[in-house]
């Protein structure tokens, strides 16, 4: 059957227009997650990114009072943003304390545990009576932190990347980038994308295809320059050229945050607002949501409370014992070694005494010897 | 200079000197043993393979030795470098591998000096100074740097520096600077200051060490390679904005701990660590094997 054509426009091609309006009335609610150590630059780039203070800096004098609890805190900051008369409820969840201590096992689980109780939260709510006012904080995108080595992913990094990459949008990206040069920042982004290909880390990446030739080219652009290097800087500096932007101003030059030449930031600002930010909350409400809507449906029923998988605690527990019999016993290994060559050294020692006792004995002999047949 | 007296006889024979430098890598550690013996004394870290970037590896302890010629005195210089510190999930092992060399070396002595019949040739292993990179995070120290230097520095003279100080512009470098020595005061950790007496020693002196102390913790930028700026060579580093001089001592402080380290406080650095570090551990090991003892 033939689609019937429609002449001059019957006003089937406003709907778009109409659900403009709806949306720009409705506003957007965004909630984006930063992790990483502390350091990094985690709170100057949110600044940056909206270009006001999200978050106010550190306060440095009140470290003394901190009380010597070594947890990770989930710290949530709300703001509205508004532009051209369009709102943006965007919510900013920082981990504080995240791979900050000696020992940092088990660290990532009150992050993996928030991420999973939004969800859980809002397929709560979805199951009321009553479902008009949600609150919806299920995590759109996750920017982890990777600290600019120039080596590779630590053992942390990658522990962390793997449980955030099937629960959430996660985009890496490499901070403080202007610690780096560009053969440096080149290479160690091939060996970032080499470890997480190798590892089995998941992360986002958004559809490349669209209707012109110019956005899948940009799509393309954007994406490939994962893992972003980023230089974050609410401050104003001016370049050689003579204009004021924003930058970082060292001794031997000017970094800029928005030239493309020295980090990646106006790419990753792109992805999360201008192009992708829509992907990002559809495909978590579509896809990661679905995702654990499914897991939790096929073992349970309808209202009944959720059972924390063991199975990842039972396997960490597992490695985390046989890493400390390892450990142990290597010590113990080369305390045997320093024992035995101790004891070789004395013996060594003893030897030596030994026959130095036996050649004086002799000598004795000797001279009794050579005395005795004058006697007779 | 005072503490130069007595070098004359030495120089022909040349000094011996150990250093060990500990920190989490990717702070230019190995990047900086090369850069002060301007050589390829430590190779570097191949690349691991990505299927097993994953498996924690505990930290090693390697001694790399080098002959140095300063000014036509010559140096041995043996330094140890610690990869794998700070690197695992859980880093509560590290402390005590690290103690337990610097012990060990302690014990290599007492052993010695309590033989009958002593070895001449004996090498003496003790190290004299432990560089401790603190990372750049531009707040304070975090708890494992204070953790290691808390440990360790009953048995060595700690210096911190700061690797890959080319993260700080000038004003930020100065407040972390603040910051850190607010946190080594605020937690009583014992680092090497560089002492001086303002009434027993002469001006010269004191100035030198006042200098010295006021840039701790030492800025450092390491690099093994060398640029041409401006016509002449130079080691440093090349940004798009511009170029990082290691031996310019407005961009690093490298080239005054190395002068510190070689030349001005070699010789305080090893008589620290043998007339007072050294004396307390035998002090208390001597003291523990005597309580020890049936009575």
């Amino acid at each position: 059957m033939a689609t019937p054509q429609v002449g001059a426009g019957i006003g089937i091609a406003n709907l778009p227009n109409q659900r403009h309006k709806i949306v720009a009335k409705r506003g957007a609610n965004f909630t984006l997650m930063v992790c990483g150590e502390s350091g990094l630059g985690k709170t100057t780039f949110i600044n940056t990114l909206f270009t006001t203070t999200i978050k106010p800096p550190k306060n440095h004098k009140r470290r003394f009072n901190k009380s010597s609890e070594k947890t990770v805190e989930i710290e949530i900051i709300r703001a509205e943003l508004e532009e051209k008369q369009f709102n943006v409820k965007l919510s900013v969840i920082d981990t504080p304390g995240f791979g900050d201590y000696t020992n940092n096992r088990d660290s990532w689980m009150p992050i993996i545990d928030f991420i999973d109780d939004q969800h859980e939260s809002y397929m709560r709510q979805e199951q009321q009576p009553k479902r008009q006012d949600l609150i919806d904080m299920r995590v759109h995108c996750c920017l982890y932190f990777i600290r600019p080595t120039g080596h590779t992913l630590k053992p942390l990094d990658i522990e962390i990347m793997k449980r955030l990459g099937t629960r959430v949008n996660l985009i890496p990206v490499i901070a403080k980038a202007d610690t780096m040069t560009p053969t440096d920042l080149h290479k160690f982004k091939r060996r970032i994308l080499e470890v997480i290909a190798a590892q089995d880390i998941r992360c986002y990446s958004s559809p490349l295809e669209s209707d012109d030739e110019a956005t899948t080219q940009r799509n393309m652009s954007i994406m490939s320059a994962m893992p972003f290097s980023i230089i974050g800087s609410t401050e104003d500096v001016i370049t050689p050229d003579g204009h004021t932007t924003k930058g970082r101003q060292y001794s031997w030059g000017v970094a800029e945050v928005e030239n493309e030449d020295h980090c990646d930031f106006k790419k990753l600002r792109q992805l999360l607002i201008r192009t992708h930010m829509l992907d990002l909350i559809h495909s978590t409400e579509e896809f990661h949501y679905e995702n654990y809507r499914n897991t939790q449906m096929e073992t349970r029923k309808i209202g009944e409370a959720r059972v924390k998988t063991w199975k990842e605690e039972e396997e960490a527990l597992r490695k985390r014992f046989t890493e400390q019999v390892r450990l142990e016993e290597n010590r113990f290994r080369s305390w045997e070694q320093q024992l035995i060559a101790e004891r070789d050294r004395l013996n060594k020692d003893l030897e030596a005494e030994h026959s130095h006792i036996k050649a004086l004995e002799a000598e004795l002999e000797a001279l009794q010897a050579g005395l005795s047949p004058r006697r007779r | 200079m005072a503490h130069r007296i007595g070098r004359r006889k030495n120089v022909k024979k040349g000094f011996q000197f150990t250093l060990m430098a500990v920190g989490a890598s990717g702070l230019g550690r190995t990047t900086f043993i090369n850069t002060l013996c301007d050589a390829d004394v430590v190779p570097k870290r191949e690349c691991d393979e990505p299927e097993s970037a994953h498996v924690e590896e505990g930290i090693k302890i390697k001694p790399y030795t080098v002959e140095l010629d300063e000014d036509g005195v010559k140096i041995s210089l043996t330094v140890v470098d610690t990869p794998g510190f700070g690197d695992m999930i859980d880093n509560e092992y590290c402390f005590q591998e690290i103690l337990g060399y610097l012990e060990r070396q302690y014990d290599d002595i007492l052993s010695e000096e309590s033989r009958i019949k002593r070895n001449p040739r004996f090498r003496d292993n003790r190290v004299h100074a432990l560089l401790y990179f603190i990372t750049p995070t531009g707040h304070s120290l975090r708890e494992i740097d204070i953790e290691l230097m808390k440990r360790l520095s009953p048995r060595i003279n700690v210096i911190p520096v700061i690797g890959k100080a080319d993260t700080f512009t000038p004003v930020e470098l100065a407040d972390f600077k603040k910051r850190v020595m607010e946190d080594i005061e605020h937690h009583n950790i014992p680092i090497y200051n560089f002492p001086y007496d303002p009434e027993e020693d002469d001006e010269e002196t004191v100035e030198e060490n006042s200098e010295l102390r006021s840039l701790l913790p030492f800025a450092l930028i390491g690099c093994e390679e060398e640029i041409t700026v401006n016509g002449r060579k130079v080691r440093g580093r090349q940004y798009p904005w511009g170029i990082v001089e290691v031996d310019n001592t407005q961009h690093c402080d490298f080239a005054k701990l190395r002068f510190a380290l070689l030349s001005s406080h070699l010789q305080d650095l090893k008589e620290i660590t043998h007339d007072y570090l050294y004396e307390n551990y035998r002090t208390e090991k001597l003291s523990r094997s005597a309580e020890s003892l049936p009575e």
